[in-house]
């Protein structure tokens, strides 16, 4: 099933629905190993009976064996609020692969199978409230998060249109997103993050005081973290169109270390901020990222 | 090096295309996107250095690329010693012929083939072999510098004539063993005489290329010779007007009309001296008359006074021998005396030798000793006394010489004394089939001799012969046959002697011999070889054998030879000086022998006399035999220089190299342009 998950086998997969499907399907028959987990009703541990429990939570089994009195305490369920803001500037459209080649797909592209996966977890699987913000300079496409029927539909219409143009500005959508925002959830932000790592975090700080998880997605390129040059080559900017022209040399060794001075500011700033941070590379399987939330979620309980 | 095809150099125009792509056309490169250059930073400066330094590696491949198609197209060569420069036998001759003496050409000649040798690469073989009165092979085909060089240098000039027909000859059984090609250069002053009459004698095998090298370069020089000298071997009477005299001729090859002085000197004191006008290009008769000389042998010579420019040939060497004259024993049957008239008569007449005749009958021959005589003369006379035969079987066993002459007696008996077979059917032609002719003559044989037979047989076509016995000539030379193929004259060796047996008469009743004029000449002849006077004085030509034994004597049974050179050494070991059969004169001088049957001789050897004539051969003759397209000694050379290095085309690594660098040139190309579409 994990082959399900490689985004060189999705990316022959045209409809986002499809793809949801697949992704969510194969993660979950990969996590229900054992009969006895379970989403619904989750067993957390045991506990010695005190006068005044509740005797229906009295486990008579372990009490017939063992003559002692045990209550069993489990986890219940709630719904949550997804909220994910997809970057859909021009820098999201890059890819370094060749579109004849079996090759990691554009970021962008990477983004809306992340997306799709999970608005699908969320709304088919957790019964979650699930909702899409596109951004790039300015909020392009709003979708309130429901789990009304066709919520899903809608969000992946979203997504489809969410066609990379203009730049990144973080401020104005997540301004946008707050205006909104009636009660706490998770906001997932899927992003380059093509910016100062302190810009970055002092604008979706705000968003973690108001009680929201929120987790960074920051999708690179392979060819973004180690690029290989074998000639001096002129570089155009795909947001601004500015050329330069670039030895080889400093790809192997000055921009190694600025991108990597970038990637750790960017996720201790994060971590300081309490807002969680993970790096996606487009030639990575897509479980890390429905890991991350599976798990927020649960933290969230 | 050079191009076979120099004209297609003009393909280096095409240079220019790389060029202009490479360095006169504006470079342009494909901008490649990225998400964010946040993190780049320019490195123009570098950048183009890098770009310059590729382009310039792939300039260079395209540049080369169209260079070496256009040098393959031009089809480039080198000249050098090949391979097959190696493989190819350098056959240097050295001529040193008696004519070589003339001046420097000996020394000139050398030192060209030293300049040969010293010039051909050390891995190829050389073979020395020098030119003179024989084909001396002085070294086997080898390599070694060292070996040749001193093969070269032992080269000495001699005495002898050289011919290029026998140097074909040797080079030709040569060629057939060798079997790789051979460049044969001559070093030789080209002599005209040298040539033989039939130029299909010194055409050379496909194998062999001939470089002449002249050392003649002027016109030829003029030069006087003894040509040839007339004298008595033996004389008997110095005052015999007939017969003490010395004829010379001086011969004058290239001359003008002048006076020469000619010297008689015996014994080495200049005893008369002869002033004659040699007309040009002439020759004139000087005689010495009487010739007053000493008992026993007397060296003499006729020398031109006052020298030219090549002195060695000046003097003609003789040796007289004074004696008394000689007796021959003449027997003949009791009815017949006319054999001896006429054999009596024709040795009186003859002027080389000096005999007198005692004629007896055979019945009265019993108490004579053959031994006494110069040779015995059996005219007819198949029976002997048993005494006299066994004596003159006793003569010629230590090397006396009969004459048996077959008249019309001999088809009555057994047998013929000495000769030992029976005579067969004797022929009447008078009878049968009218007179018969004389056929075959070996004008080699001593006693029928002629240098330049005529038309008529050497005057033998004339004789008819009317009555012949026919004799078994196992074991003997037949020097004369009748047209029928019957023998008329043999010749058998028995032990050291020697028995000349003329199967018809000496008088003019089997034969009309006696009525000729070459009747005389034969006895005359005859009588020389057979008493041995022609061998033992007079005057040979150098490189002529002389027999000094018996071939038919088993080696041990008599005594040693005794040969003493020109120079007073003995050449010959005292090994050879038992066994050895013949010598052969090869320096000019007198020599004295002393022959195995004890008589002595002395010797007079002459250079051959065409040696004299220094004319060299025309330039056509020479071009014609060495096959040079044109004339000069420049252009022969240039030819040798030709056939020691070849042209060896490189078209073809040229090529090799071409396909490399297209191949280096694509897969650069292929490289940078998949470089710049993978780039980001």
């Amino acid at each position: 099933m994990q082959r399900f998950l490689d985004p060189d086998v999705l990316a022959g997969i045209s409809s986002l629905d499809l793809l949801a499907k697949t992704v969510v399907d194969g993660f979950v028959a990969g996590l229900h190993r054992s009969p006895q987990s379970g989403f619904s009703q989750e067993f957390t541990e045991y506990r010695a009976y005190t006068p005044g429990d509740d005797l229906r939570h009295v486990d008579w089994n372990l009490y017939a064996r063992t003559e002692r009195c045990y209550l069993k305490r489990y986890r219940g369920e709630t719904n949550s609020q997804l909220t994910i803001l997809l970057d859909a500037s021009n820098s999201m459209q890059y890819t370094s692969g060749q579109p004849a080649k079996q090759s990691p797909p554009s970021k962008i592209d990477y983004a809306r199978y992340i997306a799709a996966s999970l608005c699908y977890l969320a709304i088919r699987n957790q019964r979650d409230a699930a909702g899409l913000i596109v951004f790039d300079d300015d909020v392009r496409e709003y979708i309130r998060p429901s789990t009304r029927p066709g919520q899903l539909a809608r969000l992946f219409a979203g997504l489809e249109r969410a066609e990379p143009r203009a730049r990144t500005d973080f401020a104005k959508p997540l301004q946008h997103f707050q205006n909104f925002l009636h009660r706490r959830g998770i906001a997932i932000i899927i992003s380059d993050f093509y910016d100062a790592p302190d810009n970055i975090i002092r604008t979706i700080a705000p968003l973690r005081f108001h009680g929201n998880e929120v987790v960074l997605f920051h999708i690179l390129d392979p060819q973004e973290l180690r690029p290989v040059l074998h000639r001096s080559a002129i570089l155009v900017d795909l947001e601004t169109d500015r050329r330069i022209e670039v030895v080889p040399e400093y790809t192997r060794t000055s921009y190694r270390a600025k991108i990597d001075s970038h990637i750790e500011a960017l996720r201790s700033g994060a971590h300081g901020a309490g807002i969680d941070y993970q790096l996606l590379l487009t030639n990575q399987p897509l479980d890390a990222a429905l890991r991350e939330y599976l798990f927020l979620r649960q933290a969230d309980k | 090096m050079g191009f076979l095809a120099p004209w297609f150099l003009a393909g280096l125009a095409a240079l220019a295309v790389p060029v202009f792509v490479h360095l006169l056309r504006r470079h342009t490169a494909t901008p490649q996107p990225v998400g964010s250059l946040m993190f780049f930073e320019p490195g123009t400066q570098s950048s183009r250095r890098h770009r310059r330094l590729k382009y310039l590696l792939l300039f260079a491949l395209r540049a080369a690329l169209v260079l070496l198609a256009v040098l393959a197209f031009a089809n480039p060569f080198i000249r050098r010693a090949t391979a097959d420069a190696n493989s190819r036998l350098l056959l240097v001759v050295l001529d040193n012929s008696f004519s070589m003496r003339a001046g420097m050409r000996f020394a000139d000649a050398k030192q060209q083939a030293l300049a040969t040798l010293a010039a051909k690469p050390h891995t190829q073989r050389a073979q020395i072999i020098s030119l003179g009165g024989q084909v001396e092979i002085r070294t086997q085909p080898i390599s070694d510098d060292t070996l040749l060089r001193a093969a070269l240098q032992s080269i000495q000039p001699g005495d002898g004539h050289a011919s290029f027909g026998e140097l074909v000859h040797a080079v030709r059984a040569l060629a057939e063993n060798v079997r790789a090609p051979i460049d044969l250069h001559l070093f030789s002053d080209m002599q005209r005489t040298a040539m033989p009459a039939n130029f299909a004698d010194v055409v050379l095998p496909g194998n062999v290329t001939l470089i002449l090298h002249s050392v003649v370069k002027a016109a030829p020089v003029p030069n006087w010779t003894i040509e040839s000298v007339q004298a008595p071997a033996v004389l008997a009477d110095p005052k015999d007007p007939k017969r003490s005299r010395v004829q010379a001729v001086v011969s004058g090859f290239a001359t003008l009309e002048t006076k020469k002085t000619v010297a008689l000197v015996v014994n080495d004191k200049v005893i008369a001296t002869r002033s004659v006008d040699v007309p040009a290009n002439g020759r004139a008769t000087v005689e010495f008359a009487p010739l007053d000389i000493s008992y026993g042998f007397n060296r003499c010579a006729v020398r031109i006074e006052g020298g030219d420019a090549f002195p060695a040939d000046d003097a003609a060497l003789f040796t007289v021998h004074r004696s008394d004259p000689e007796r021959v024993l003449f027997v003949h049957a009791a009815d017949e005396t006319r054999s001896s008239l006429y054999f009596t008569s024709a040795l009186d007449a003859a002027a080389q030798a000096a005999f007198t005749v005692q004629s007896v009958a055979a019945e009265q021959a019993t108490d004579l000793d053959p031994a006494k005589y110069a040779f015995v003369v059996l005219s007819d006379t198949v029976v002997l006394p048993s005494i006299f035969e066994h004596a003159l079987e006793q003569y010629v066993s230590k090397g006396g010489n009969v004459l048996i002459a077959l008249g019309t007696s001999a088809g009555h008996h057994a047998r013929i004394p000495l000769w030992g077979g029976n005579p067969g059917e004797a022929h009447d032609y008078s009878r049968e089939t009218g007179p018969a002719a004389v056929g075959q003559v070996d004008f080699t044989f001593p006693a029928l001799e002629q240098s330049q037979p005529g038309r008529d047989n050497g005057g033998w076509a004339d004789v008819k012969v009317y009555y012949v016995s026919t004799v078994d000539p196992a074991q003997s030379r037949v020097a004369m046959r009748l047209v029928d193929g019957t023998p008329l004259l043999l010749d058998k060796p028995i032990g050291e002697g020697h028995v000349l047996l003329l199967a018809s008469g000496l008088e003019n009743l089997t034969n009309d011999l006696p009525l000729h004029p070459v009747f005389v000449a034969f006895v005359d002849r005859a009588a020389r070889y057979l008493s041995g006077s022609g061998l033992l004085s007079g005057s040979s030509v150098v490189d002529s054998f002389l027999q000094l034994r018996s071939t038919t004597e088993p080696v041990g049974t008599v005594a040693n030879v005794q040969v003493i050179d020109p120079d007073g050494r003995r050449p010959l070991s005292l090994n050879e000086a038992r066994t050895i059969q013949s010598f052969r004169l090869e320096r000019a001088g007198f020599y004295q022998i002393r022959f195995a049957n004890g008589r002595d001789a002395v010797i007079a050897v002459n250079p051959d006399r065409r040696e004299s004539d220094l004319t060299p051969m025309d330039q056509d003759v020479q071009q014609l035999w060495s096959g040079a397209p044109a004339a000069g000694a420049a252009q022969q050379s240039a030819a040798a220089a030709q056939l020691q290095y070849r042209n060896h085309s490189l078209w073809w690594y040229v090529m090799l190299v071409a396909l490399v660098a297209a191949l280096a040139q694509a897969a650069f190309s292929s490289r940078y342009l998949s470089t710049s579409r993978e780039e980001l």
